[in-house]
């Protein structure tokens, strides 16, 4: 089957700036993957090339099989949910949800049902009369759904759309998005620099850096194989703790660059002598008195009750998470333990994984 | 309670001030309404003793005033209809695109707006001249008062358009508009009360021209009314209510205008499309 978005070696530049370096990502059908990336990687910049909002320097762009290339956005039949909803302001609700049918030969007894059906299944019915600036954020977020699916599109792209939401809306409308999509059997480029989100909503993750995809696969496939030291930190909350080490002389463990020069020992065997960088999770630091690996000072300690935050007087400073409420105290010594197939070891001048 | 006065302060400062600004109008209204005497009666009578309106069609008709108004309005309309229609592209392009070509232009632009009518009449008189415009002086005032008009105008609608956000120009792309669609059916519509706006003020500018078409109309039959006006007045002037009416006449109709539709811009902009 022809994947519904095919990007291949794309280029996109901005007078001098590159933007968009060899971009390679392809996006089968019903599949809902997620752009993340700190700001300014270039996740907008990919999203609206995709919409035709860009025009690319150089590649291929290919929607459901079509190559796009000089292709207007009005004729590549995607929908966009911008981050500011962008909701015409001067028609009700039902003017933006039928504005894009006036154009697909939509009567406008059609387009008023068409817009009932959507109205239900996004739980708009009551407001299809109101203006944009007479509904809150949770409700103009609503319309803009509403606006992308009621043509049916081959592609929903969304550039951020939850970020204008307070928190708890933005963790109820992650889930209704997703479930919005499999309900649809749509195909979703999803824009975001919350990691969080990326995770949780995505079945395909692609993270960005500069301009450059640095990896994309599966969530957990990325929490669990990062392919570099940038993706190893991005992904995961709180952010991996990364050590300079030396190999041993056995090879199979590395003495830690922190007071104590702790060694840990590790799954596979390395050169002796060389460096590493060493990239350990806070939740795969596990408090051990039995036999610690390694006794790290406590700084603070912050606890939601559900988990516990300790920050060590080390440096560099490390956290570690623990369940529950935690049993050790600011100016305390931890006892840490890590399994060593938990352990991930990086180059320190390239930072790939080794 | 302290603070209490000073919106009320205010509120007399802009009633005297209003007072000072409407009482030549009022002066204007009630000179006309007097007899040659009364005018010259000392001290001034605030309210006419004995008001003549029948001055109002005898002005009318003695110094035709049908005829040169009609001109003001041609030149009024054909002012803003160049204007409005060269403007607004301009001003969304200006608005829409950032280079240095851009900032360039909008200098250039505010350069033209520095230059009073008064320094580019003979150059303007000059070019028409050899370009065979004087035979049309009507249209040559439009063109002449247009390009004095449209800096202005295209650097306040240009605010407007960017007060419109690109993104509703965007999503209006991706539903299925052209560019111009996009343009036509999200973006003028969302600019529509500030071009609405600067519309009524060209033509209120233009109605009320006189420097160009004074220069360049030569035959009185094409003249607007300001300069119809200019010819009543002169050093030995007597006949200051056949001026007055005169005045009133060509005045009126643009107060009116100008009440009427601040109340429709007011509401429109209270009403708020934006946000
Ligand atoms: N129209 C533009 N002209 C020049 N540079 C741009 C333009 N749009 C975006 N950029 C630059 O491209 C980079 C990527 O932008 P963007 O894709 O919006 O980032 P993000 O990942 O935060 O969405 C940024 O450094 C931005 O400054
Ligand atoms: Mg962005």
């Amino acid at each position: 089957m022809t994947p519904q978005i095919e990007i291949a070696s794309v280029d996109k530049h901005y007078g001098a700036y590159h933007a968009l370096k060899d971009i390679n990502l392809t996006i089968p059908r019903g599949a809902f993957t997620a752009l993340v990336g700190p700001s300014g990687c270039g996740k907008s910049t990919l999203l609206r090339s995709i919409a035709g909002l860009e025009s690319i320097t150089s590649g291929n762009l290919r929607i459901a099989g079509t190559e796009m290339s000089g292709v207007p956005p009005r004729k590549r039949d995607v929908a966009m949910v911008f981050q500011s909803y962008a909701l015409y302001p001067h028609m009700n609700v039902l003017g933006n949800l039928t504005y894009s049918l006036r154009f697909k030969g939509f009567n406008k007894e059609q387009a008023r049902k068409k817009a009932d059906e959507v109205a239900q299944v996004i739980g708009l019915t009551e407001l299809l009369e109101r203006y944009p600036r007479e509904l809150s954020g949770g409700q103009r977020q609503r319309v803009a759904m509403g606006r992308a699916i009621i043509c049916e599109p081959k592609a929903f792209l969304f550039d951020e759309p939850l970020s204008n939401l307070d928190a708890a809306l933005r963790v109820h409308m992650r889930m209704e998005i997703r479930a919005l999509h499999d309900r649809l059997g749509a195909t979703s480029v999803y824009v975001t620099h919350d990691q969080v989100e990326a995770m949780t909503m995505a079945d395909h993750v692609v993270v960005m850096r500069a301009g450059v995809i640095e990896q994309q696969g599966a969530p957990l496939e990325l929490y669990d194989n990062p392919a570099n030291k940038f993706v190893a930190g991005f992904i995961g909350s709180p952010a991996m703790n990364f050590l300079d080490a030396t190999v041993a002389e056995d090879g199979r463990s590395a003495r830690l660059e922190i007071a104590g020069k702790p060694v840990l020992p590790l799954a596979r065997t390395l050169q002796p002598g060389r460096e590493v960088t060493v990239g350990l999770r806070p939740e795969h630091l596990r408090i051990d008195t039995a036999a610690p690996r390694l006794q790290v000072p406590v700084r603070v300690v912050e606890s939601t009750g559900s988990l516990t935050y300790s920050t060590t007087e080390t440096e560099p400073e490390l956290m570690i998470v623990e369940q529950g409420r935690g049993r050790y105290r600011a100016g305390e010594t931890l006892p840490l333990t890590i399994a060593p197939e938990d352990i991930h070891l990086f180059d320190p001048t390239s930072g790939t994984a080794l | 309670m302290t603070r209490l006065p000073v919106p009320r302060l205010f509120l007399a400062l802009a009633m005297v001030l209003a007072a000072i600004y409407l009482f030549p109008l009022y002066w204007m209204y009630a000179t006309s309404l007097k007899g040659q005497s009364e005018i010259f009666a000392n001290p001034p009578t605030f309210w006419p003793r004995d008001p003549d309106p029948s001055i109002y069609p005898e002005t009318w008709e003695r110094r035709s005033m049908g005829r040169f108004l009609w001109n003001s309005l041609v030149i009024g309309t054909g002012v803003t209809a160049l204007t409005v229609l060269l403007g607004t592209g301009c001003a969304y392009v200006l608005a829409r695109y950032r280079s240095a070509w851009v900032d360039l232009g909008l200098f250039a632009i505010l350069m033209l707006q520095v230059l009073p009518a008064s320094v580019m009449i003979t150059p303007l008189y000059v070019g028409f001249n050899q370009l065979g415009l004087l035979s049309y002086p009507r249209t040559a005032v439009i063109l002449a008062a247009a390009g004095k008009a449209i800096p202005f105008y295209i650097v306040l609608v240009r605010a407007t358009f960017m007060n419109v956000p690109r993104e509703l120009e965007e999503a209006a792309l991706v539903d299925g508009n052209s560019r111009w669609g996009a343009f036509f059916f999200i973006v003028l519509p969302l600019a529509r009360n500030g071009i609405l706006v600067l519309a009524i003020l060209t033509f209120m500018q233009a109605f009320g021209e006189y420097i160009y078409a004074k220069s360049i109309i030569t035959t009185q039959a094409y003249q607007p009314a300001s300069v119809g006006l200019s010819g009543f007045l002169g050093p030995n002037s007597t006949d200051w209510n056949g001026i007055m009416a005169y005045a009133a006449i060509y005045v009126t109709p643009i107060v009116a205008i100008f009440v009427i539709l601040q109340r429709r811009i007011v509401a429109g902009l209270t009403s708020g499309a934006l946000k």
